[in-house]
């Protein structure tokens, strides 16, 4: 089945929360095939997250929902073609299930619960708990199943498994990838990304330091947060993973962000890298030829 | 029995006659790490918490030492000894473990004037040096310092008390990534330099294979398989430690 493209892209925007910016000139387009947003606590994914979702303005730059600025959008169209996924701490802990999802349809489309139910994988017969009365893995299908409710071309999750045990994640991201829509992923998993989405953005201090294929992101980093990114995961039987560079060091506030952590910092880091093509995707980083040898 | 820092024989854990836990056998010697592995509900943690006595309400048999301290027999005072200062308690939410309204520095000199320790500055100048963190963040209260930065201060408040054991359950599920990595980092060299014991409960199997010399997977309360990391995760021998593995992403 072709879907229709939910042409939902930022376009140089900075966010933050009273005065101080928390992300700078982020251009990120939501293409086919997914795509995923990936750093650190307080590298300002989920702020991003807000902003496409509609619940924070931009300081400068836009969010274009096709044609139109989020600002002149018609909402209503817009939040039913977008939806988001947050972690299933999200549901009401007093409400059934059933009620959560039911209320997310039009009253004459209530009936469609058990089927929403069962395409998320869960028995109809749950419709009727509470959130307590589920596993973590089962809350989160329920937040999905009322994510579907309206019927969204798009979803926007934002560490959708990052709560749930390995067994159970891996049946929701099966879960995931079979759904008929559009996604954008945030992330700090970077299996995750590899599994959702086609292209990825790596943030770091609110700024984007390299975007391209997710596979040629992961198998050769070309800026050196993604690399220590990817150096860290652990892997079966591998190395222990080891950690480069003072994780606590602060962001720099000139030059690049990253150069008081980057092992391969020197003078020019001290003015900021713009983005540049370097081998098919774009990178904010001098040295960006160095870390791909 | 043996020279084992921690040493559980039939240890059976249970709430209102329904077994949540059962251990047939579990060694850490000093400078091992054993791993237990398992999804949520397994029986991991509980494991883990009535090592030390620490299971509220719960019916507990069979034997268990931890530093020669016969736990479910000592004496409320022994136990308040073992648990402070020989054998620590790292959790998965560093910040759930420090009073919000204590700077960190005042925490760790009360805990060590507490447990007798002499020499109070410079025990815990060097032990923060161990966790690499700065002497500067003793000045600071739990909601200054980053969720990594906490929990290398709880393993550093471990050391300065002369842990010999230490106990942690899932120690960086919270964490990010390249945060998680330093920890793990901080917590080997550690168990190689000072011959710590480490006793790890966590659900992610490639940091375990990467720590662990003996690994315990647990399923409904059972240990359903155990031996060399190596061995069992390479070839496991039960489905649901295959399971665990293929649901690897």
């Amino acid at each position: 089945m072709t879907m229709l493209r939910a042409e939902l892209r930022a376009d140089r925007v900075t966010l933050g929360y009273g005065r101080r910016p928390v992300v700078h000139d982020v251009s990120i387009d939501i293409t086919e095939g997914g795509v995923g947003l990936i750093g650190e606590s307080g590298s300002g994914k989920t702020t991003l997250a807000r902003a496409f979702l509609g619940l924070l303005s931009p300081i400068s730059g836009n969010i274009w929902y096709g044609d139109q600025t989020l600002k002149k959008a018609d909402m209503r169209k817009f939040r039913r073609d977008v939806q988001p996924v947050f972690q299933a701490e999200a549901l009401d802990p007093r409400m059934r299930v059933g009620t959560s999802i039911a209320e997310a349809l039009p009253r004459a489309a209530r009936s469609r619960v058990p089927d929403l139910l069962e395409q998320v994988g869960l028995d109809p017969e749950l419709a009727g708990r509470r959130p307590h009365e589920l596993s973590g893995g089962q809350r989160q299908r329920v937040v999905i199943a009322r994510a579907l409710a309206v019927g969204p071309r798009l979803l926007i999750l934002d560490e959708p498994t990052s709560a749930l045990d390995v067994t159970v994640q891996a049946r929701v991201l099966d879960l995931l990838a079979s759904l008929d829509t559009e996604r954008l992923l945030i992330t700090h998993n970077l299996a995750v990304v590899e599994r959702l989405c086609r292209t990825s953005h790596v943030l770091f201090a609110g700024r984007v330091v390299e975007s391209g294929p997710t596979a040629d992101l992961l198998a050769n980093p070309a800026h050196p947060y993604t690399r220590a990114l990817r150096d860290a995961v652990p892997k079966l039987g591998g190395d222990p993973p080891e950690a480069k560079g003072r994780t606590e060091a602060v962001p720099a506030a000139t030059g690049c962000p990253f150069r008081l952590r980057c092992p391969l910092a020197v003078a020019a880091c001290e003015q900021a890298p713009e983005p540049r093509d370097v081998q098919g995707r774009q990178v904010a980083c001098h040295r960006a030829e160095d870390v791909l040898t | 029995m043996s020279d084992h820092l921690i040493e559980a024989r039939d240890l059976r854990v249970s709430y209102g006659g329904r077994v949540v836990a059962e251990v047939p056998r579990l060694d850490v010697g000093a400078g091992e790490c054993v791993a237990i592995v398992g999804e949520s509900g397994s029986g991991k943690s509980t494991t883990l918490l009535s090592l030390l006595g620490l299971t509220q309400n719960a019916e507990i048999s069979g034997q268990v030492r931890v530093c020669g301290v016969d736990v479910l027999t000592a004496s409320p005072r022994a136990l308040r000894e073992l648990r402070g200062a020989r054998a620590a308690l790292v959790m998965q939410s560093p910040h759930a473990a420090l009073s919000p309204a204590t700077r960190l520095g005042v925490l760790m000199r009360r805990a060590l004037k507490l447990h007798g320790v002499r020499d109070v500055d410079r025990t815990m100048a060097r032990a923060m040096e161990e966790v690499l963190l700065d002497r500067e963040l003793l000045r600071r209260y739990p909601h200054e310092v980053s969720g990594g930065q906490a929990q290398r201060f709880a393993i550093a408040l471990a050391i300065a008390l002369g842990a010999e054991v230490i106990l942690a359950d899932e120690p960086t599920s919270a964490l990010d990534v390249t945060v998680q990595a330093e920890v793990v980092g901080v917590l080997r060299r550690l168990r190689a330099e000072r011959d710590l014991a480490l006793l790890l409960v966590s659900h992610d199997l490639a940091l375990v294979s990467t720590i662990a010399d003996r690994v315990l997977v647990m399923k409904d309360g059972a240990v359903v398989e155990s031996g060399p990391a190596a061995t069992v995760l390479a070839e496991p021998s039960h489905p649901y430690t295959r399971e665990l593995l293929e649901a690897l992403p």
